[in-house]
């Protein structure tokens, strides 16, 4: 395989007032080889494939592409020469259907008039020869599942006579199965000499898809190695640029008596769910998206209605009718959903950590609340969580995911509640971030805390949790305990629909 | 330094800053209009505006919009000035007015919250009944005498100052602490930046809703109170078209009608911006076609600035 690079950048630099946001990158991809291009947030991945797209002039170095070098000033440069980019966010138009979003701008044209069956069949060409013969052209793209739209767009590249493919970030909202067949497509390009560069913060993803993993950090290159001879510390390792032994993190922690228990519950979606979480203890829940995950943890803490079935606290019936009598009673709901159920963009970091507290009297006095008090309270927070932002009166809307998602957890803890439900806390940040929430984890379980941790990654649910529940379609499909939390048992039951809740103790 | 940033790019400084100019615009064109006289008057004729956009705030803070003030005020009127006919007593009526702000509240807020009815929709609604109420309980005619106790509350001085303009000044100090320094206060401010957040984050934002739709219930009842005293009438189409400027109040002085951002500071500086233009085209003999024109290019700008100022921050 081994022929001359279809891709090279030389010494490639990027300099924007004030900032190097790529330093000096040399990087070479060759036909048919799938690139994983890692790094944190700021690492210069974004930066590294816009120059390649056309979107960025570089200020220093080349970039050769089947061997000559180029000058692309725009994208459309670019995509003509055949380096198209699938971005995180899908570039299609709702209302039209599969074969006009991908011939956009270049639709067949008979006597004025648009060719309608060269278009269709053009379509089903370049979708038969990439494994998406499934798709038709016809289809409405705003009717296609999320999986089947991002197809199109890859269909759409392939349609400009790709060499080169950037995917950035493609699986963010994807679902298993839809990762599943996204990878097949890879691998059919990749077996019709296409170059592709990988980007993703999912590390599982890059050891299964890529050939080669090219490690940036603040800019400039730390490592280029092959998949084959590279591990999930070490990539980290460079990552971050520390020694990086157990990225997953257990802690040392003894489950103790059982903080919060549901028997039974139901409601028109949930399906007889027995749950129950201990004290110093991390209960994970893996469920694919739309597999009761949410819905369990809402309806624990009264946000939606339970029709059947109780809930106990330490040892007494409960019956929270809306988060604030949960809240009351120590058990907090942090939402995977940080813009859309959790942060108040708009607001000073200080406020969105200090809104829960002030709901069950902290920080105030007769009705008032005590802002001074409240600020010392909500900075304590934001450093021990290791918030990064200038000041607590930033605007949550200015930080990074990152660091979104620390000031939720600031949130969730400042109260020091005995149950913390986390629903999918590592969703979208970086890997410094994740280390830094699994850490918190392991500590709040021993500090005796009931943990609940929500996520759709394998590897973090098998090595962060003492015990597994998999979820699907609103039911408990497995509660797995020491060995049994592997990758295979977990998948299994995770897939596993409408299995007996024989299953669950 | 810091403070000072804040303080000289909040929206509530730059409708100042065109408060003063507009002002600084009639002081130059009208002899009269710096009189102590004039500046009370326009300060007596925006209280009544005032009362009705503090509670608008409430509203809007929270996304929602109270279409009906105008109509109920004018409601408010005439139900006090039947009892008052009737014999009942000036405080009784009071009281009984102020309750009747509060139904009209707990209407609102049950119809949004407990029905999920669009608040622009129940209180175009409310808007319509209450003026049709109004008219038929007055026949259509305007009911006069009122005892003097009772027209004190519109038409009374207390030294120089009159009594509306202490009332106004009163509530939107009352607003303005229970906005800017109580859980309450801070909690509508939650619901309208983030309604789901809010709920999660254990804030009953049913009751928040509720709280908001009576706060413009009183504030319409006591314009009510204020308007009838002022004017020793009720009058079936008293505060016509009331809300629109209010809305405008409160638009222009910095709000969101997306929710979570306005200030009663900002509403007042908007009230005042609305009526100096009133009482200063008044002073320069504009013909009222034009005034309203030029009022409503006023609003264009004011709001306009303030878009543009934000809208780097919109995705």
């Amino acid at each position: 395989m081994k022929t001359s690079p279809i891709l090279e950048t030389v010494n490639l630099t990027k300099v924007f007032p004030g900032v190097i946001a790529l330093d000096d990158v040399s990087l070479k991809l060759f036909p048919g080889e799938v690139l994983g291009l890692v790094g944190e947030n700021g690492a210069g991945k974004s930066t590294l494939m816009k120059l390649i797209g056309g979107v960025y002039t570089p200020s220093k170095g080349q970039i050769f592409y089947q061997g000559e070098e180029t000058h692309f000033r725009t994208p459309k440069d670019a995509l003509d020469a055949g380096i198209s980019i699938v971005y995180q966010e899908l570039n299609l138009i709702p209302h039209l259907s599969v074969a006009e979003n991908i011939f956009i701008n270049r639709l067949p044209r008979r006597s004025g008039f648009v060719d309608w069956r060269k278009l269709y069949a053009d379509t089903r060409r370049i979708l038969e020869g990439s494994g998406m013969e499934g798709i038709d052209p016809r289809a409405i793209v705003a009717d296609l599942p999320i999986g089947v739209k991002q197809s199109v767009e890859i269909a759409k590249a392939l349609s400009y006579d790709a060499r080169i493919i950037l995917f950035d970030e493609p699986t963010s909202s994807l679902t298993g199965p839809e990762i599943e067949n996204l990878f097949a497509v890879i691998r059919r390009l990749q077996e019709r000499g296409i170059g592709i560069i990988y980007v993703s913060h999912h590390l599982d993803e890059i050891f299964e898809i890529t050939d080669r993993i090219h490690i940036l950090r603040d800019g400039k290159t730390v490592a280029v190695m092959p998949t084959a001879e590279a591990d999930e510390e070490t990539v980290v390792s460079r990552m971050v640029g520390r020694d990086i032994q157990n990225i997953y993190y257990k802690g040392e922690h003894t489950p103790a008596e059982v903080a919060l228990e549901a028997s039974g519950i139901s409601d028109h979606f949930l399906k007889v769910v027995n749950f129950k979480v201990r004290r110093s203890e991390v209960v994970g829940i893996y469920g694919l998206l739309g597999s009761g995950r949410t819905e369990l943890l809402k309806a624990l803490i009264g946000a939606r209605p339970i029709k059947g079935g109780e809930v106990k606290l330490n040892g007494r019936k409960v019956r929270f009718k809306h988060p604030h009598d949960a809240i009351k009673n120590g058990v907090i709901y942090s939402s995977e959903d940080r813009k859309g159920e959790n942060l108040f963009f708009g607001n000073p970091i200080w406020k969105n950590i200090t809104y829960l507290a002030i709901q069950v009297g902290r920080f105030v006095k007769s009705g008032f609340t005590q802002v001074k008090e409240e600020r010392a309270a909500a900075s304590e927070y934001a450093k021990r969580l290791n918030v990064k932002a200038p000041s607590i009166d930033v605007d949550v809307y200015n930080l990074s995911g990152g660091n979104q998602q620390k000031v939720c957890l600031a949130k969730a803890l400042i109260n020091d509640p005995d149950v913390i439900l986390l629903d999918e806390p590592t969703r979208g940040i970086d890997v410094g971030a994740k280390l830094e929430i699994y850490r918190l984890i392991a500590d709040l379980a021993e500090q005796g805390k009931a943990v609940v941790f929500v996520s759709s990654e394998l590897p973090e649910i098998i090595g962060c949790t003492d015990r597994v529940y998999t979820m699907s379609e609103g039911r408990v499909t497995a509660e797995l305990l020491g060995d049994d939390i592997n990758e295979e048992n977990v998948l299994k039951y995770c897939l596993e629909i409408g299995a007996a809740e024989g299953a669950t103790s | 330094m810091k403070l000072n940033k804040s303080l000289f790019s909040s929206s509530e400084f730059i409708v100042l800053l065109g408060l003063l100019a507009i002002g600084a615009f009639f002081a130059f064109t009208s002899p009269v209009f710096l009189t102590k006289f004039n500046l009370l008057n326009i300060l007596l004729q925006s209280s009544i505006q005032g009362i009705i956009a503090i509670g608008m705030t409430f509203v809007i803070l929270t996304a929602g919009i109270d279409l009906s003030v105008g109509s109920v005020v004018a409601l408010s009127g005439v139900i006090m000035a039947l009892m008052l006919h009737a014999g009942v007593p000036v405080w009784l009526v009071i009281l009984i007015n102020l309750v009747f702000g509060v139904a009209i509240g707990v209407f609102h807020g049950f119809s949004i919250t407990k029905i999920g009815m669009a608040p622009f929709i129940v209180t175009l609604a409310t808007m319509a009944m209450a003026r049709g109420l109004t008219m038929v309980l007055s026949d259509g005619k305007t009911i006069f005498d009122f005892p003097a106790s009772f027209e004190f509350f519109g038409a009374g001085t207390i030294g120089p100052i009159s009594v509306a303009v202490i009332i106004f000044l009163l509530y939107a100090f009352l607003a303005e602490v229970l906005l800017r320094s109580t859980v309450l206060g801070r909690n509508i401010y939650a619901v309208g930046s983030n309604p789901k957040a809010a709920a999660l984050s254990g804030i009953r934002t049913q009751w928040i809703l509720y709280f908001v739709y009576i706060v413009s219930g009183i504030s319409c009842a006591i314009a009510g109170l204020v308007l009838t005293g002022r004017l020793g009438a009720a009058m079936p189409t008293a505060a016509t078209g009331y809300e629109l400027d209010a809305i405008a109040a409160v638009i222009i002085g910095g709000a969101s009608l997306m929710g979570g951002k306005g200030t009663i500071v900002g509403t007042i500086i908007g009230v005042l911006l609305i009526g100096v233009i009133n009482n200063g085209m008044n002073l320069l003999n504009v013909p009222p076609f034009w005034q309203s024109f030029l009022k409503g290019a006023v609003i264009f700008l004011a709001v306009m600035i303030d878009s543009l100022k934000n809208r780097q921050v919109e995705v």
